[in-house]
Order: structure tokens, then C-alpha cells, then sequence
């Protein structure tokens, strides 16, 4: 071979990092011989419920899927379906978390009530079940984001192993697409929780409000980010920054317009810079612009 | 009295309202015609940015209607 000839057929460098990282997790996996997985049907659950699946078989796998009114009833069904393709025992659950006070009350460490009553109902289900380990999607790169979550999932024990070896969400889609997932290129899907300000309750019929502006904008056709953030009377429509010009366009705006007080909106606004994640911690100054 | 968003705007050829709701600006188009082009959409948020504000909207028109453009 030519010197500096790299063969076409070699891993490049970074497809050999994140192929052992992979390994890392099988063999992290095996060590702890029977898992339960908090399994939303999002890239990093669904991957992680694969690799558990695969390595440790039927028998020593089940991923737990939370049902309530912040969940998309799409997700919910299409991680079930996702699931029972891949034959990967799944168990639904009915988790009520809106009728807890504290997370209705929607403070800026909502996601800590609400995660704290999911793994206070898997955490005593695994026991009982006789799973060795309850594991999350968290990934490396959600580590260095503001996620109160995180710390319901310490106090209970939770263990995250897609970070623990450092896989990053860009590495997980590109495993998933190598497995064949067909959540390797999903958008990110937080709950519906998270259009609705701090400090502004959250309650089933704004979620509900939300829910139905989102499907209804993507019956439109609008692929990639949508997210319907609820200011009360009034929608902030994020899109992909990519599109916003075109739904800024006279014939566009209309039937998005029509779309989204469809759902109950008195007032329809399109945001012009387009969808930010954590958006509403950026609009109530917890992280940075 | 207008906030001084507005009044930049208006300046830029960008005749709106701006209702404030905390770093949120939500721009009200006037009657008249009101180019929001992506270079409209770029002068506004970069004017809104440097005015305090974190988000950037502008209201739809609430009868469905088009969006007043030159």
C-alpha cells in the first residue's frame, strides 16, 4: 500500500471509539446481570433497552414505559410498538405526577417530582421482580446540563450507564442507525411539561392544549423541532430555524395559524429566532442565552 | 410610551407593537405592509437581543389572515 493509503474498508478513528465504547456498555451490561430500564421510547432509552435485550436475553430484561397526561400519546404507543419489535419486554405504567402538587405547581425543579415518583414506583418493582439493576437513557452529554431529574435518579439509586461509558447523543443515533433503530434520527422528545412556564401550573388541559397544537402542526408537515411553549392566551411556536422563513411566508402562516388555535389558542406566534432546547430556562434567565 | 424596541424597529422599516412579557417581545404587526423577509427577522432579533430581551415572536395575524408583506 502507498504510504498514507488508508484502506476504505478500515474504521475511521472515531467509528473505533465509539465501537468500543459500545463494547464498554455490553460488558457493563452483563455485569449486572438482570436490568430494569426507565424506557420514555426516546434515542437513548430505546438504544439502551436494545443492547440490555441483546446481551442479557429476555428473561433479564424489562423496560418500564411511563404513561400520563405529559407524555405524547403518539410516544407512548410508538415506544410500545418500538418495544415489541424488538421484542423486548415491555411494562406500562399509569404514573400520576400531575396530581402531585409539587410538580402541578411547576417550579424550576419540576422534572426532580416528577422523576422521583417514577423511580419511587420501579425502584420497589425491580426489587420485587428480582432485577439486580434500574438503569435511565441519561447520556454524556446530559450530564453537563441543568437537570434536576438527575438528582431523583441519585437518591434512588439510579444507574446510567450510556454515560458512564460517555456516549454522547450524537454517538447513540449513530449506533441506533447501525442497529437498525428507527429512533436513530427522532427528534428529542422532553414531556409536554416543558412547553408551560415556571411557576405556571401545569394541569392536563394545558398539557392537552399542547399536545394538540403539536400533532396538528406536524399534520401540516413540519418535520424536525416543534414545540408549542404555552404563555397563557397566547402560543409561542418554535421551529426548526431552518423553516422559519417559510412559515413566515402569507400561505404558511395562515394554516399554522389554523393549526394551533385548533387547539384552544386565542393569539398564534411564530418565534423568530426558532426552536432552542430549554427554552423556557433560557426566558426565566436559569442558563444563559 | 413605546419601549425603545419599538421604536428601533420602526426605524428599520419594521412598523410593529411590541408587547413585553418579561425577556419575551411579541411583535404586533401594524396595518401596513411589513416585510418579514429573513433579513427583517435577523435586524429584529439581533435589535431585540441588544434591548434585553431573550425570545423573539411575532403574532400571526388571529383571523388566519396573511401576514402583512411588501
Amino acid at each position: 500500500m502507498p504510504r498514507g493509503y488508508v484502506s476504505r474498508m478500515e474504521p475511521t478513528a472515531v467509528e473505533s471509539l465509539v465501537a468500543q465504547k459500545e463494547s464498554k456498555l455490553i460488558d457493563w451490561v452483563r455485569d449486572h446481570r438482570s436490568i430494569m430500564i426507565g424506557y420514555s421510547g426516546g434515542v437513548d432509552s430505546t438504544y439502551l433497552a436494545v443492547i440490555v435485550r441483546q446481551t442479557l436475553g429476555r428473561d433479564r430484561t424489562l423496560a418500564v414505559l411511563g404513561r400520563s397526561a405529559s407524555v405524547p400519546s403518539e410516544l407512548a404507543a410508538s415506544a410500545e410498538r418500538v418495544a415489541v419489535e424488538h421484542d423486548i419486554p415491555v411494562q406500562v405504567i399509569d404514573t400520576s405526577e400531575v396530581a402531585d402538587p409539587r410538580y402541578a405547581a411547576n417550579p424550576v425543579n419540576r422534572c426532580y417530582f416528577c422523576k422521583s415518583v417514577l423511580w419511587e414506583t420501579l425502584v420497589p418493582m425491580a426489587r420485587a421482580l428480582g432485577f439486580h439493576a434500574v438503569v435511565d437513557g441519561t447520556n454524556a452529554d446530559d450530564v453537563a446540563e441543568y437537570r434536576p431529574g438527575a438528582e431523583a435518579a441519585r437518591e434512588h439509586g439510579i444507574e446510567s450507564p450510556l454515560a458512564e461509558v460517555g456516549l454522547t447523543k450524537s454517538e447513540i443515533r449513530q449506533l441506533s442507525l447501525g442497529h437498525a433503530l428507527p429512533t436513530w434520527s427522532q427528534p428529542s422528545a422532553p414531556c409536554l411539561a416543558s412547553r408551560i412556564p415556571y411557576g405556571t401550573a401545569v394541569t392536563v388541559e394545558r398539557l392537552g392544549q399542547v399536545e394538540h397544537a403539536e400533532r396538528a402542526l406536524r399534520a401540516l408537515g413540519i418535520e424536525g423541532d416543534v414545540r408549542v411553549r404555552h404563555h397563557g392566551d397566547l402560543a409561542r411556536v418554535e421551529l426548526g430555524a431552518t423553516v422559519v422563513d417559510r412559515w413566515l411566508e402569507p400561505e404558511h402562516a395562515a394554516r399554522l395559524v389554523a393549526a394551533v388555535r385548533g387547539a384552544g389558542f386565542g393569539r398564534v406566534t411564530l418565534d423568530l429566532r426558532g426552536f432552542r432546547s430549554g427554552s423556557l430556562n433560557v426566558l426565566e434567565g436559569i442558563v444563559a442565552a | 410610551m413605546t419601549h425603545p424596541l419599538e421604536d428601533r424597529l420602526r426605524d428599520a422599516g419594521i412598523a410593529c407593537r411590541v408587547e413585553r412579557r418579561d425577556r419575551l417581545a411579541i411583535l404586533i404587526p401594524d396595518n401596513a405592509a411589513m416585510d418579514f423577509g429573513r433579513e427583517s427577522r435577523l435586524q429584529a432579533l439581533q435589535m431585540a437581543r441588544e434591548e434585553g430581551f431573550s425570545h423573539v415572536s411575532v403574532e400571526l395575524d388571529p383571523d388566519g389572515a396573511p401576514l402583512p408583506r411588501t
